[in-house]
């Protein structure tokens, strides 16, 4: 059953899209994890799924991957039905979950070596191949270690060139940097660019809006299972502002004065909970001053912080509510 | 090429398989220490259950009444020992012995001079498994003694004709049974364990998301499982055979067997763990599994002496046609028809089915979020 007016893009089509997800719905029991999900990701794009915990993302990736099926609406990864022709597809599509899926007590490159088994890569040519990854995620010298003794990082870095052997059309990476540490979570960064250079779709989820921002070409913000904006991440900055001052005032703010920050020159938003007021600037425009003096006419600035949007504000933004977790 | 293609994937999850149960101590205690305990409780239970310790108090040594004790040694029903009464007493008081048995004063006298001889026989009744056997030893042996002695005397005779071609003592019969049910349960153990493993350590996304035939997958499995089984099997049958001396007529058909009943009970440890998912479920029921399908399955005897009902359950399980090949490999005979071709082909039926069954459940395998 196909979704009221829903066409995939044939794989003949030099520019059909890698994705589409067309009014997808993934129900477990009475919980309802991803609702009504319509999405097109285009070849050579990186996309991002950005939410919470709980939001949908790992669920959402699991079925365009075809680990999971959905209740209702359709998957079409590369021009192929999902439902269908996913075991067809496999050998097109490179994963790395969230769990990394590594046999920990095996070597590096015995996982390497069962990867290729498993997808028939020519024993012709493996080896370079082999190298060759591991030297790009840097794991050269520990190929003969077992995967138990790697960081959080490392073993990252092993799933993303486990992923990359077969040389897959479409990636997916599942929260590619959770858990793991700030200078492999850059390098991580730059192989995923890289793979963008080389043509390749990758679709990522992540909790972090400055990964997002610094990966993705586009970007969409789910919650409960919902998409709730679809969008560049330029835009987003754009919509949600370039900066976030966020004052504490005592007394609590008069709706009144909420009203006057909204209508200064250059605020795109003002939102107020708990005493807490958050106010979102667009552009580079210096209105940090003009701000402090209006509220300061009629409350006691307690403290001031000024900081560049990140996913809590954009929720924010967005539901009115802080970002669960 | 599909086929080398699909035969890469075996080769491949199989060795991959051995790598990870040889780092996992749990492979050690399940593959060696489950299938000799399972072995040496049984042979234990077979040589405690087999003959009734028995004392024989001998107040007449004189020919007949050495004659007598030689009966009652030969009837495969006591463990005779000769000592005095009050040794006797003290044994049976402490349980040591089930009965005793004691030879009269003037025995031989009075047998040859026709008159009646009262033999007094005590018995612990304490359970009526042994009290029985010796209620009904100890006429047999008399009669057995009397026969021997005064053959004119006894004027009708059992005329024996034996369908096999040799007897086969209680135990080195056992001993195959229990053979069998140790390599089964060890099979059904390790394939059970190596497929939960897959789903516990999350590496079964791996395998999901691969475009190799699940099928492969499967077989991979059971090739990779049964390799790391040979141990012990090779270490079961060589206590049947240098211990209890049942010594195979069959060697080689032994060892095909041994792997066919192995790569059978793999593959239904392999089904059971894909569909629980979970090693701390799998292991009580393929223990819990194994041992009713032992005693289902005509370990003591051939299973139609079980009656229809218990007959009929026995023709659904594994075991008992794995027993059944097994004792024709150990003894060169048949225990219940139809034949030795019928148990090989219904073993490669269950491990068919098993691993279609398996590959069907790794094919509808969805992750849980």
């Amino acid at each position: 059953m196909r979704a009221e007016g829903f066409e995939p893009a044939k794989m003949s089509e030099p520019m059909g899209y890698a994705i589409e997800l067309a009014g997808v719905t993934k129900r477990f029991g009475d919980f309802t994890a991803v609702k009504d999900l319509t999405l097109r990701v285009s070849r050579g794009e990186i996309f991002g799924l950005l939410g919470p915990n709980g939001s949908g993302k790992t669920t959402t990736i699991n079925m365009v991957s075809g680990l999971s099926q959905p209740s209702s609406g359709h998957v079409v990864v590369l021009g192929h039905d999902m439902a269908t022709d996913s075991r067809r597809m496999r050998r097109s599509l490179g994963s790395v979950p969230q769990e990394t899926a590594l046999y920990e007590e095996l070597s590096a490159e015995a996982n390497l070596r069962f990867h290729a088994d498993l997808f028939d890569v020519p024993r012709q040519g493996l080896e370079k191949r082999m190298t060759q990854l591991l030297d790009l995620v840097q794991l050269q010298e520990r190929r003969r270690s077992r995967v138990s003794t790697f960081s959080g990082g490392m073993k990252r870095r092993l799933a993303l060139a486990r992923a990359l052997l077969h040389d897959p059309e479409l990636l997916y990476l599942d929260e590619p940097t959770l858990g793991v540490d700030v200078q492999s979570r850059r390098a991580l960064w730059n192989y995923i660019l890289d793979l963008k250079k080389q043509g390749k779709t990758a679709l990522i989820t992540t909790n972090y809006l400055e990964e997002a921002n610094a990966l993705c070409d586009r970007l969409a913000i789910l919650d409960h299972g919902q998409l709730i904006v679809e969008d560049t991440p330029a835009n987003l900055k754009r919509k949600y502002g370039d900066t976030v001052i966020e004052l504490m005032l005592d007394p609590e703010p008069q709706s009144e004065l909420l009203e006057k920050l909204r209508k200064l020159n250059g605020v795109a938003d003002v939102t107020h909970v708990d005493g807490l007021v958050k106010v979102t600037v667009e552009g580079e425009q210096a209105v940090a001053g003009k701000v402090v003096m209006l509220v300061t006419r009629s409350s006691r600035l307690v403290s001031i912080n000024q900081h560049t949007p990140n996913l809590d504000d954009v929720f924010l933004s967005l539901t009115g509510r802080a970002l669960r977790d | 090429m599909a086929v080398g293609r699909d035969l890469r994937v075996i080769g491949a999850v199989a060795r991959n398989d051995i790598q990870v149960a040889l780092t996992d101590r749990l492979f050690f205690f399940v593959g060696l220490i489950i299938p000799l305990n399972f072995l040496f409780v049984f042979i234990l239970f077979a040589l405690s259950g087999g003959l009734a310790p028995t004392a024989i108090v001998m107040n007449d040594h004189g020919p007949l009444a050495q004659q007598f004790v030689n009966a009652m040694g030969s009837s495969h029903s006591f463990r005779i020992h000769v000592t005095d009464a009050t040794q006797a007493q003290r044994q049976i008081e402490a349980g040591d012995i089930v009965a005793v048995v004691t030879i009269p004063p003037d025995f031989d006298a009075n047998l040859l001079a026709g008159r009646r001889v009262e033999l007094p026989v005590l018995v612990n009744n304490l359970q009526t498994d042994f009290t029985n056997d010796i209620r009904r030893a100890v006429p047999l042996a008399i009669t057995s003694f009397y026969a021997s002695a005064f053959p004119n005397q006894v004027v009708v005779q059992a005329q024996e004709v034996d369908v096999q071609m040799h007897d086969t003592d209680y135990v080195p019969y056992l001993a195959v049974s229990v053979v069998v049910a140790a390599v089964l349960i060890t099979g059904i153990l390790q394939g059970s364990i190596v497929a939960a493993r897959e789903y516990e350590s999350n590496t079964i996304k791996e395998l999901m998301l691969s475009p190799a035939p699940r099928w492969a997958l499967a077989a991979g499995k059971v090739v990779g499982t049964v390799i790391l089984n040979v141990g012990a099997v090779v270490v079961v049958t060589g206590v049947v055979v240098l211990l209890v001396g049942a010594r195979p007529v069959h060697p080689l058909e032994l060892v095909g067997l041994a792997l066919l009943t192995m790569a059978a009970a793999v593959s239904i440890g392999i089904l059971a763990g894909s569909l629980l998912k979970r090693r701390q479920a799998a292991i009580p029921l393929a223990i819990g599994l194994t041992l009713p399908l032992f005693f289902m399955s005509g370990p003591f005897g051939p299973a139609n002496w079980l009656g229809p009902v218990g007959g009929f359950i026995a023709l659904l399980s594994p075991m008992f046609y794995a027993i059944e090949a097994f004792q024709h490999a150990f003894h060169g005979y048949q225990t219940a028809p139809p034949s030795l071709a019928t148990d090989v082909v219904v073993l490669i039926g269950f491990a068919a089915v098993s691993i279609v069954a398996s590959a069907w459940v790794l094919n509808r395998a969805r992750v849980a979020h």
